[in-house]
């Protein structure tokens, strides 16, 4: 075998082992749950392959309530993430001096505090009787018996808090490699400071705020944690419906059509969004 | 020079975010020296270090801890391995079918949580295995694959492809140029790749859930207790762990500067820092 | 009907029997109803036992369990959380020189069964020797043949289970479980929030209290206390009765009168003063005291639930023995005391009383732990469903709780 023929083979055997991991166990399992949803029986007899599509139908008519929430509320946590994030991003790009790699350290950290612990604290705090709650009170912002705790505002800032440094992150990354001296360039040429951003830092900073919006977007559409913990029945989104069909209810059919219908949905926003932008500089962006 | 004043504001906007960040941690952090009065870890009574003395007292979370750092450990190293050899491909070579596959691997990172999880445990009824240990690292694997070759991906993009030319052109082999230059230089990639698998698989809770059977991990036993008020031995845990995180990151810091004065180099410690968080 | 005679009590307990496979608590309560004194109460059920001994089709139909001693060093158990003084296994581990590996990770009837249903569905084991399910999960497994007989032989404390626990309908003659606690859900409620007693179930939906009480998420716990309040036997109800309850819920729940539907952790809310009533149940609560003294147990005049949770030993056990050796243990009135006294619920065991009225006579005397017989009269057990009307019920509870 010649060397050019093997170096052309490289590549292949490369991606080999790990291209088959993801087949096996990501692309199989998500065509598999197509074959799952067509099923029908109940959790005592077990399930039979039947192609039973009223599943489909039946699962969009009851929960059509809890896809449309898990939408809203994702779109509104990674709103509130961008608004909160972006002004920190560009702190921490163009103004932190010496205490930039300190403020990135503090915007990592709270990935390495487990998830669930957080969230759990988020009750702590927000109890009806607890310190937030009270100071909301004397300032007038929260009913005598208004309450902070299993509301949709709980919620959502949960969300918000948890998937934050999705967003802040790459929106640094993209943020810092804005060369300076263009912004520089454009105030020399008579750009006032705000035309300056909006011509030329936002443009620069686009393919950061798509991937942190996109990669905040994504998981808070499928969380279910916030909304237990933090929320009532009232604001229970998509992934606690699939959660409890899968492990509470063993309901599998309905569970994975539910879980099918959100992944094509996601999937179309993905592809969509790399038409648009290509796949490449999605990636690139988010690194 | 006085700095203007929306530089103030961005700056007091920046750390009233970073507040917000930091108060739950603060939490988790302090209740792991409360001293509950009753059964329940719900409201503070008082402050003790018996917790830190003893933060396995609790039965069944040491099994569950040792099981998530086994499966962290083992997940780590098998997406590591895989995911390196993929992002050398992707980057380093032209081939047939090179835009799809990015594409693809970008996927699991592109898909809810819930839904892969869900996936998975039905793909596993329907072949029948058992869930437990194995499917929870083969889940972990998928996952941490995916983040280690965007990560590593990055660190060969930027990379200087010359040193790798010379060291063909004086006649090395590929693996030979592999072992001497390249991984030498995306080690430090390696590493970052490998502390962020590690974070995200020991703090997995929504996949691991659906594909852990009666196999119990430390997010597992958090959820199942925080019903009950999180004893505080877990927040003992919990606080251990993200000290022995900072520590890594900070070594791999200190590993990079070290090199690089000893190079001459520039140095970028806060890329290699951050690296773990970006990717995601 | 607490003016009934026994001997009517007596017959309706044997009518019912005919048409219902899967209660016990149920009938206990019934046979209550005749009775005026717990005593009698026993006795009353004692006598049901007895005409229990008849039920010859069941008893035939499968041999009893086999389970020759053996040598053992671990049993392994899983069990709810807080349902157990740890030290109890400690002394287990010093009198038998074996370990009881105590897993507490049921928190949920249904959740625990989603994990372990693939194992058993194949016909394997679950890695564990000993689990603890209520009534009606219990009843389930024994239906679906997930349980091992139980060999009698090596449990002889099973004399001193009381005796209106012994022969239930999901289980006839416990040939496959024993109670390990038994306990009632009703109301837990702050009383400093409510400024006084809570005595009715009409309290808890007093528009007063409107995302200040929580109910349980389980469809059973749920549907149960509304029918109590709309006055029917959550035991004698039909799935339409159930149905009209569910519909409360749904109506109470859109008004914002229910805060959270919630597992064991409506314990989280009412410690903390989130919510003034929960419904709860009574270990919990008085558990819960040490944290929160305000805190208090009522079972309103409308009634509350009586249920058990049971231990069983699921299909192919590592050593069914040992699990029947450390059953055997637990029913040692000294050492059932002693889980009394730690967990508060309402133990299965004979004779704990009076070993808790020297130890503590406080917990002795507490009717939460030993319910008064006017107490007693107002228990029911949980509705007795088929498997369709049950999934009928499931289904239209979730669309109120909306997963």
């Amino acid at each position: 075998m010649g060397l050019r023929r093997r170096r052309r083979l490289t590549p292949y055997l490369l991606l080999v082992p790990g291209l088959a991991w993801l087949v096996v166990f990501y692309l199989l399992p998500s065509l598999n749950q197509l074959y799952v949803s067509l099923q029908e029986g109940n959790f005592e007899t077990g399930y039979t392959f039947q192609w039973a599509w009223s599943t489909y139908s039946d699962a969009i008519s009851t929960y059509d309530e809890q896809f449309l929430r898990s939408l809203r509320y994702a779109a509104t946590a990674t709103v509130l993430a961008f608004v909160i994030s972006f002004p920190l991003a560009y702190f921490v790009a163009f103004k932190a001096g010496r205490f930039r790699n300190l403020l990135l350290l503090l915007i990592i950290v709270p990935f390495f505090t487990s998830y669930l612990m957080r969230t759990v604290a988020w009750q702590t705090i927000l109890s009806d009787n607890a310190f937030v709650a009270d100071r909301l009170r004397d300032v007038g912002l929260l009913d005598e018996d208004g309450r902070l705790l299993a509301t949709t505002t709980a919620v959502i800032a949960g969300i918000t808090y948890n998937f934050l440094p999705f967003m802040a992150l790459p929106l640094y990354v993209a943020l810092e490699k804005i060369d300076r001296r263009l912004i520089e360039a454009a105030t020399d040429l008579y750009a006032s400071r705000w035309q300056a951003f909006r011509r030329v830092t936002l443009p620069l900073a686009l393919p950061g705020i798509f991937a942190g919006t996109l990669l905040t977007f994504i998981p808070a559409v499928g969380d279910f944690v916030n909304a237990q913990i933090l929320g009532t029945s009232r604001q229970y989104m998509i992934g606690n419906v699939i959660q409890s069909k899968f492990l509470v209810v063993t309901d599998y059919p309905a569970a994975a059509a539910l879980s099918f219908l959100l992944m094509a949905a996601l999937l179309l926003c993905v592809f969509v969004y790399a038409r648009v932008l290509g796949a490449r500089n999605l990636q690139e962006a988010a690194l | 020079m006085k700095r203007p004043v929306r530089d103030w504001l961005l700056g007091l906007w920046s750390v009233a975010a970073l507040v917000y960040l930091f108060i739950p941690i603060v939490v988790v952090a302090a209740f792991s020296f409360n001293d509950p009065a009753g059964r329940f870890n719900l409201e503070w009574a008082g402050f003790t270090l018996e917790h830190w003395q003893r933060p396995f007292a609790v039965e069944g979370l040491g099994t569950a801890f040792r099981n998530s750092l086994l499966i962290a450990a083992i997940s780590t190293a098998l997406a590591v391995l895989l995911g390196t050899f993929m992002a050398l491909a992707l980057v380093r070579y032209r081939f047939v079918g090179r835009g799809p596959t990015d594409f693809f691997v970008f996927l699991p990172l592109a898909t809810p949580e819930v839904v892969l999880g869900a996936a998975l445990l039905g793909l596993f009824i329907t072949m029948g295995v058992a869930t437990g240990f194995v499917t929870v690292v083969i889940a972990h694997t998928m996952f941490n694959v995916a983040y280690v070759v965007v990560t590593i991906k990055a660190r060969l993009q930027g990379m200087d492809t010359h040193l790798e030319e010379a060291a063909a052109d004086l006649g090395a082999n590929e693996w030979t140029a592999f072992r001497k230059v390249t991984l030498p230089l995306i080690a430090p990639g390696l590493a970052a790749a490998a502390l962020l698998s590690f974070a995200l698989s020991v703090d997995d809770f929504v996949i691991t859930n659906f594909t852990a059977g009666q196999t119990s991990t430390f997010p597992l036993f958090i959820y199942g207790a925080a019903r009950q008020g999180v004893p505080p031995q877990v927040n003992v845990l919990a606080t251990i762990l993200l000290l022995a995180v900072l520590g890594l990151m900070a070594l791999n810091v200190l590993a990079q500067r070290r090199r690089a004065r000893a190079d001459g180099a520039a140095v970028e410690p806060a890329r290699i820092a951050v690296q773990p968080g970006l990717a995601q | 009907m607490p003016g009934e005679s026994f001997e009517s009590a007596l017959e309706r307990l044997l009518t019912e029997r005919r048409h219902d496979r899967r209660r016990f608590v149920g009938r206990a309560g019934s046979a209550a109803l005749g009775a005026s004194a717990l005593g009698a109460f026993l006795s009353a059920c004692g006598g049901a036992e007895g005409q229990g001994g008849g039920d010859s089709e069941t008893a035939a139909r499968e041999a009893a369990g086999d389970h020759p001693k053996e040598q053992f060093d671990e049993v392994v158990f899983s069990n709810w959380p807080l349902y157990i003084d740890k030290k109890v296994l400690k002394e287990f581990r010093a009198e038998q020189g074996a370990r009881v590996k105590y897993i507490e990770d049921i928190n949920d009837n249904q959740e625990f069964f989603g994990k372990v249903r693939q194992p058993l569905e194949r016909g394997d084991g679950i890695g564990r020797d000993l689990v603890a399910l209520t009534d009606w999960m219990a009843g389930r497994w024994i239906r679906l043949n997930y349980v091992e007989p139980l060999d009698k032989k090596n449990i002889p404390n099973e004399r001193n289970l009381r005796d209106n626990l012994r022969n239930v309908s999901f289980d006839r003659g416990r040939r496959f479980s024993l109670p390990w606690q038994s306990g009632m859900t009703a109301i837990g409620y702050d009383s400093k929030q409510t400024g006084g007693e809570v005595t009715s179930i009409e309290q808890f939906f007093d528009p007063k209290y409107k995302g200040k009480v929580t109910m349980l998420s389980d469809a059973r716990e749920a549907a149960s206390m509304v029918m109590l309040m709309q006055g029917v036997r959550p035991d004698e109800a039909k799935i339409d009765d159930v149905l009209k309850a569910i519909e409360f819920v749904d109506e109470q729940n859109r008004k914002g009168q229910i805060r959270k539907f919630t597992g064991n952790d409506y314990t989280g809310d009412l410690t903390r003063g989130n919510i003034a009533m929960a419904q709860a149940y009574s270990g919990d609560v008085i558990q819960l005291t040490a944290d929160n003294p305000n805190l208090r147990f009522s079972i309103p005049e409308q009634g509350a639930i009586l249920w058990s949770d049971n231990m069983m030993i699921p299909q192919k056990p590592r050593t069914a023995y040992g699990a029947e050796v450390f059953m055997n243990y637990v029913y040692d009135p000294q050492v059932a005391a002693r889980i009394a006294a730690y967990v508060n619920y309402v133990t299965p065991v004979k004779g704990t009383q009076d070993i808790l009225a020297e130890r503590d006579p406080k917990l002795a005397e507490d009717p939460l732990i030993f319910p008064s017989s006017q107490d007693v009269s107002r228990l029911s057990g949980y509705p007795n469903l088929s498997v369709e009307e049950e999934q009928q019920m499931n289904e239209a509870f979730e669309q109120v709780v909306g997963a």
